[in-house]
């Protein structure tokens, strides 16, 4: 075999490659086991712990379309999951291009939601159980404000309606009222929470990022200063696992349907670093 | 080489026929919207063919797309608001009441005060005109004065403190479960070799070479760990444009 061949193969073939490994397992799905990793598991347990008659869960979505394929299944399993604890869930936003799609995000979790409803009581009410405040800029406003009042801050949510008269907002009054606060990020958001709010109000700060962000978060987990963490999509389909196992609460899973293209992609992108390395070596071998 | 190639692509036109074949007995989308999605992730995954006007396009219409965008919510979402509301209700307020300190209150929802903020915000504007260009540093001066004010004292003790503090490894490390103790062990071998590896101002020689030996082993695990997460996140991302293509538009997944 001409392994000095593995390393000139056209870059074309792998992205061939790479999209029959990817659209294979999307058409013909299959589920694999995704098990739990500690920083996935804080976050469960910490949204677990709130006390839904003192505080509420907020979900910062600072993400663009760019990564919506990592961060919008993150951003509805933990609408879900705030909902399944009858925690009120108060969505914000840092980045305009991000806020049409976190209220896609609160309106699929409500229908979902609605959808599944025995009776009145168990349905979910957009300004009562969720709200979505929008977007004031620039950043560092909101999040220093927000340790003062909310409502000062968000004068109307996203619709327009004065934050003053909505239902949910009765009792939140600032960081002291919510018992967790997750950025849903493609960037740097945990951290300007991690810098300016955390210290000052003693918030609990989570994070759920895309996977090119996670490593540089790792260190304030063992610091403890996240209380959790979401690392892309495997990240996403394990709290999906968790929140289907103890809530059964319906909906697409996303991120586990794209679990089987996911562990597919890295088996191709495994072996073709191995290739490249033998062939190298071999390569490498003969000239001496 | 060239044939393989060629007899790859054959096979990728083949299986995309078939699974266009088996789409056909599902529903393939009606809304135009879809279309133009399909159109535009095209254009770009043809970029990974070759450079082409249809990427360009593609490329051009996002810029151009996400400023008008970024311009219009801006508009309605702060000056709306935050200017033109206060403003207009102040005016008002005025014509009816007359002057009264509450319009300079700027917790009100007719106030004057907005004016002081617009004003410094105009001077940015002050770059297209030669002659009073130097006022552009004034709200540049603001900017980063504020910044720097808020930014220096949060990152100290916001990451520098928490993350020394971390990284102590005291008596307690081991109180719970001894593997953590490990682990807070290796994360100060990582920390102080690492940061020897980075120590220019001595020759790495005797302990100070085998200390950056070790510090280079962290360095490149950890950019195997980053090379790892971000493969993970690029194939995401192909994930998730091949979702829009066959569930979206093509209906085969449901």
């Amino acid at each position: 075999m001409n392994f000095e061949k593995l390393l000139h193969i056209d870059r074309k073939v792998i992205f061939v490659l790479m999209g029959v490994a990817i659209v294979i397992p999307l058409v013909f799905p299959f589920r694999l086991p995704v098990g739990e990793q500690p920083p996935t598991r804080g976050l469960f347990d910490t949204i677990d712990r709130i006390d839904p008659a003192k505080q509420a869960l907020m979900v910062s979505t600072d993400w663009t379309p760019q990564t919506e394929a990592e961060n919008q299944p993150m951003t509805v399993a933990l609408i879900r999951h705030g909902l399944a604890r009858k925690l009120r869930v108060v969505v914000i936003s840092f980045y305009n291009e991000s806020i049409p799609m976190a209220n896609q995000a609160v309106m699929q979790v409500v229908e979902e939601y609605n959808s599944q409803a025995k009776n009145e009581a168990e349905k979910v009410v957009y300004g009562r159980d969720v709200v979505l405040l929008g977007w004031v800029p620039p950043p560092i406003v909101p999040i220093l404000g927000m340790g003062q009042s909310i409502t000062g801050v968000y004068k109307v949510d996203y619709y327009g309606a004065g934050t003053d008269t909505l239902p949910i907002m009765k009792g939140l009054g600032s960081y002291d009222d919510i018992g967790l606060v997750c950025a849903v990020s493609g960037g740097s958001s945990p951290q300007w929470f991690l810098q300016f709010a955390q210290p000052r109000y003693g918030v609990k700060i989570a994070a759920a990022v895309t996977a090119v962000s996670a490593p540089d978060l790792y260190a304030y987990i063992e610091s403890g200063q996240l209380s959790g963490m979401l690392g892309g999509m495997k990240g996403a389909a394990e709290y999906e696992n968790l929140i289907e196992e103890k809530y059964h609460v319906g909906g697409r899973q996303r991120a586990m349907e794209g679990m089987g293209p996911q562990s597919i992609g890295h088996l191709l992108i495994m072996a073709l670093v191995i290739m490249g390395n033998v062939g190298y070596f071999v390569a490498r071998r003969k000239a001496s | 080489m060239r044939g393989n190639v060629r007899y790859l692509a054959w096979a990728g036109v083949v299986v995309a026929l078939g699974i266009l074949f088996y789409s056909t007995r599902s529903t393939i989308s009606h809304d135009p919207w879809t279309w133009v999605g399909v159109f535009l992730t095209v254009a770009v995954f043809s970029f990974l063919y070759r450079e082409n006007r249809i990427y360009r396009f593609a490329e051009h219409l996002v810029v151009g797309v996400a400023n008008g965008y970024s311009i219009s919510f801006t508009v309605h979402r702060v000056i709306v608001p935050y200017v033109i509301k206060p403003l207009s209700a102040g005016f008002k307020a005025l014509a009816a009441d007359g002057p009264s300190l509450k319009l300079l209150d700027p917790n009100s929802s007719a106030n004057f005060i907005i004016l002081v903020p617009l004003a410094i915000g105009l001077l940015y504007f002050a770059r297209f005109i030669p002659k009073y260009a130097w006022l552009v540093r004034i709200p540049m001066a603001i900017f980063m004065g504020y910044y720097t004010g808020q930014t220096v004292p949060a990152a100290f003790t916001g990451v520098v403190f928490p993350q020394l503090k971390a990284t102590l490894v005291t008596q307690a490390s081991f109180g719970g479960d001894p593997w953590l103790g490990v682990w807070k062990v290796l994360v100060l071998v990582g920390v102080l070799t690492t940061l020897t590896y980075f120590f220019f101002s001595r020759e790495h020689k005797g302990v100070l070479k085998w200390s950056a030996k070790t510090g280079i082993i962290y360095v490149m695990v950890g950019f195997g760990a980053s090379f790892g997460f971000t493969v993970m996140a690029r194939i995401s991302l192909a994930i998730g444009r091949f979702y829009f293509l066959f569930r979206d538009w093509l209906g085969i997944l449901h």
